[in-house]
């Protein structure tokens, strides 16, 4: 649904784009913009296997700076962001959550080589680089035209509104400068890391040829790509189409937005189930953190929401072994599973209120809690008196199995 | 509260059990995982209940957890269906395998190994490695 939703506002993108190209084209006779043409843009394939290297070329106006602005056409992401930065003007924070589910799945502007230096030196902020503040810098915000049609929404979180778990109240739309910002906010909530958005591998020779060859990274999503070449705002080239093709059993996660060979999943539950039989628990505690590890290109979100359903069938037939032979105390069990249901009414809420980082850091102490608690279960003193706690419930299961095959 | 069970009766602090569970319940959802590691501990530590009332009891109240929160992501759109269906698989089997191995390994050292398994993981999150 999400994705027959989303595409509606992309053909129109894709359209405005494609106007855009060729009005540009059209202008060129006009006197006042005679002395730009639209750039001219050529590409050695038109497919793609899972990811690898297009050269594109073409020829721009001599002495102006090129930018490709590359993006998936066909498939679209859920980016959201949780604004609860202290406003420079008010000093108040606005906690305001922003999302959208028109983001493209793969968005990145390639900028002249030239343009490196700029790039690292951004990159030495490390997490708190800026994306509007970097596209500035490189010129590259002619370029940025899609991730602005997205439609955003935002809403006032409030304390009371997270308890409840609610998103809070939706905000009026934005205009389009505000769009504009939030939607650069969004891309690097999104993708996160500079290399995922930015490169500078144009090489823009003095007569305004340029090449450039772009790499398509593994585990992206499939479907039809466009590269516009930009020179100015609203002089750009006509899109050029090429198609990223995945097969089995590398699949699309739609929900993800990314492509992932699910063999590797699959044998990296099988693992951590046995290993969490082996321990006595469960292992979504870490099956999350190394996901999350391994897989970088996941949302942590996505990550949380679904291991949590896999292990809700274990969960119920241990709980039917146990009712049938009586070893569940009711009373007890949904006294305390109330109060949990409503944590867990409230937990996925705050997943999307933060960040990847965030994930990881608090993530990394219930580790280290549960690590020190483990510890603890080995010591001699915690094992002299399990042993006789497992005694006693070795007893009590055999008498209740007894009791339970004695009524059959 | 009182409850009962194999015919022992046990005095039940539910202030602490529902509170402990409730900050659990949000923990576990939210990072997604199931709890119980850290339900145990608490049902027979801070609740003073043996282990053999606790093992079955605790994973229904887990399920109540893992049953909303499922529901709840869901709702957010943070469940991925052929992920699911990547995993799924592998965690039933996974619950087959593994009591059959449980027989033959030592609980103690699967115990420690984890135990190693986690600070390492940790320490990876936490950026220090």
């Amino acid at each position: 649904m999400n994705k027959r939703t989303g595409m509606v506002p992309w053909l129109f993108a894709a359209m405005v784009v494609f106007l855009g190209g060729n009005a540009a084209i059209g202008a060129e006779g006009d006197p006042q913009t005679a002395t730009v043409a639209a750039p001219t843009i050529t590409i050695d394939k038109t497919e793609l296997n899972n990811g690898g290297t297009i050269k594109v070329s073409g020829q721009a106006p001599a002495g102006k700076p090129v930018y490709l602005e590359v993006y998936a056409a066909d498939h679209t992401v859920r980016a959201n962001r949780f604004d609860s930065d202290v406003d420079k003007d008010t000093g108040k924070r606005p906690y305001i959550f922003y999302i959208t589910s028109d983001m493209p799945a793969y968005y990145k502007i390639f900028v002249p080589k030239e343009l490196q230096a700029k790039i690292d030196e951004e990159a030495k902020k490390k997490g708190k680089w800026s994306y509007s503040e970097l596209l500035k810098n490189l010129g590259a915000d002619i370029a940025y035209s899609v991730p602005p049609q997205t439609k955003i929404e935002r809403y006032q979180s409030t304390l009371m509104a997270s308890v409840i778990g609610s998103r809070g109240d939706l905000l009026p739309a934005m205009d389009e400068k505000e769009n504009k910002k939030r939607s650069m906010q969004l891309v690097k909530a999104r993708f996160r890391s500079i290399n995922n958005v930015l490169a500078a591998v144009v090489d823009v020779k003095p007569d305004g040829a340029f090449s450039a060859d772009i790499k398509i990274r593994e585990g992206l999503a499939p479907g039809k790509y466009k590269i516009v070449a930009v020179v100015d705002k609203k002089v750009k080239s006509e899109a050029a189409t090429f198609e990223n093709k995945i097969s089995f059993p590398t699949m699309y996660l739609e929900n993800a937005g990314t492509s992932l060979n699910l063999f590797y999943p699959f044998m990296l539950t099988l693992v951590i189930a046995i290993f969490g039989v082996l321990m006595g628990a469960g292992g979504g505690f870490i099956m999350n953190p190394l996901l999350v590890t391994l897989f970088p290109a996941l949302p942590h979100t996505i990550v949380a929401g679904t291991v949590t359903p896999t292990v809700l069938f274990s969960q119920g037939s241990g709980i039917y072994n146990y009712s049938k032979i009586k070893f569940i105390n009711w009373k007890l069990g949904c006294g305390i599973g109330l109060a949990m249901m409503v944590g867990g009414f409230i937990g996925p809420k705050l997943t999307e209120m933060i960040t990847l980082d965030q994930f990881k850091f608090a993530f990394g102490w219930i580790l280290l809690v549960l690590a020190a608690l483990m510890f603890w279960q080995t010591t001699p003193g915690y094992l002299a008196r399990n042993k006789k706690e497992q005694a006693i419930l070795k007893e009590f299961k055999k008498r209740a199995e007894e009791a339970a095959k004695g009524k059959n | 509260m009182k409850i009962e069970f194999w015919g022992q009766e046990f005095q039940v602090n539910m202030v602490v059990g529902c509170l402990g569970g409730f900050l659990i319940a949000i923990m576990s959802s939210m990072f997604g995982f199931g709890g119980g590691p850290f339900m145990v501990p608490l049902m027979t530590v801070a609740l003073r209940l043996p282990m053999y009332l606790v093992v079955g009891s605790s994973l229904l109240a887990i399920f109540f957890n893992t049953s909303i929160s499922t529901m709840r992501h869901y709702q957010f759109g943070n469940f991925d269906l052929l992920f699911f269906l990547a995993m799924f698989p592998a965690a039933l089997l996974g619950g087959y395998i593994g009591p059959q191995i449980a027989k033959r390994v030592s609980p103690l050292v699967v115990k420690r190994i984890a135990c190693a398994g986690l600070v390492l993981l940790a320490l990876n999150l936490l950026g220090i490695y």
